[in-house]
């Protein structure tokens, strides 16, 4: 996952901070992001895919720790992805990240996905806005929320005339 | 208007603006960290006590209709 943060790209989307470098390309959509061409246009992310990653930082970290997360409405906060520590003298790291994104999780919504690197010699900071690739009504989760909204509609109107009506908004005869 | 039905139509508007604010995330019309998420349920909470309150207190100001006018007595 730590991929999809530091993931450039035809439709690059991503902000970092600091002296690092990341990037990540998706082996069967072809996507390819990279942080530092930054951008805040939102990417669209394929549902299942592989994704190459590669991140770097400028000098030697030291002692390090770092973590992503996906950002929650305010008051929620985070919900944390992964997180990373440890004491070395390493500048990079790459690796591949197969994910499957389950079909629960609604096609169309935009998130951002943030992450925060720390280390001796200097920290990052970075976020990426996407969405996953598909139609509205790929979920069923949709459904049931177009639903109960159309259903609660009809009863927030219904109640909503009556206190019109008894607060002589309206005439009683026309109920 | 009594208190137990104000809070039962109060929770109906936190539900409909909360069903209304995930449609938009579901939309992609905002995103899913928007504070448009939060505030629209309380929105839909306040909006509801606000019309629950001036309901009951305008409740019986609308004027009762009228009983018709005995027939007048013939000449």
């Amino acid at each position: 996952m730590g991929a999809l943060v530091f993931g450039t790209a035809n439709t690059a989307s991503a902000q970092i901070d600091g002296e690092c470098s990341a990037s990540g390309a998706w082996q069967d959509n072809g996507l390819k992001v990279d942080a530092q061409t930054v951008g805040d246009d939102v990417i669209t992310i394929p549902r299942t895919d592989t994704v190459n990653w590669e991140g770097s930082v400028s000098s030697p970290p030291g002692e390090y720790s770092g973590s992503i997360w996906l950002e929650l409405p305010p008051p929620f906060g985070k919900l944390k992805i992964d997180d990373w520590s440890g004491n070395g003298d390493s500048t990079s790291n790459s690796g591949s990240k197969e994910y499957d994104i389950p079909k629960l999780v609604p096609a169309g919504v935009e998130f951002e996905v943030a992450g925060e690197h720390f280390a001796d010699n200097g920290d990052c900071t970075g976020y990426v806005k996407l969405v996953i690739d598909g139609g509205l009504f790929d979920s069923f989760v949709s459904i049931i929320f177009f639903v109960l909204t159309a259903l609660f509609g009809v009863l927030f109107a219904l109640v909503v005339w009556k206190m019109l009506v008894n607060a002589g908004f309206f005439a009683r005869s026309a109920l | 208007m009594k208190v137990g039905r104000l809070i039962g139509a109060c929770a109906l508007g936190f539900f409909f603006f909360l069903f209304v604010a995930i449609d938009l995330v579901l939309f992609g019309v905002i995103p899913l960290n928007s504070v448009l998420v939060t505030l629209l349920p309380l929105i839909g909470l306040l909006l509801v006590a606000v019309i629950g309150v001036v309901s009951s207190r305008g409740g019986g100001a609308a004027p009762a209709e009228q009983p018709p006018a005995p027939p007048a007595p013939a000449a």
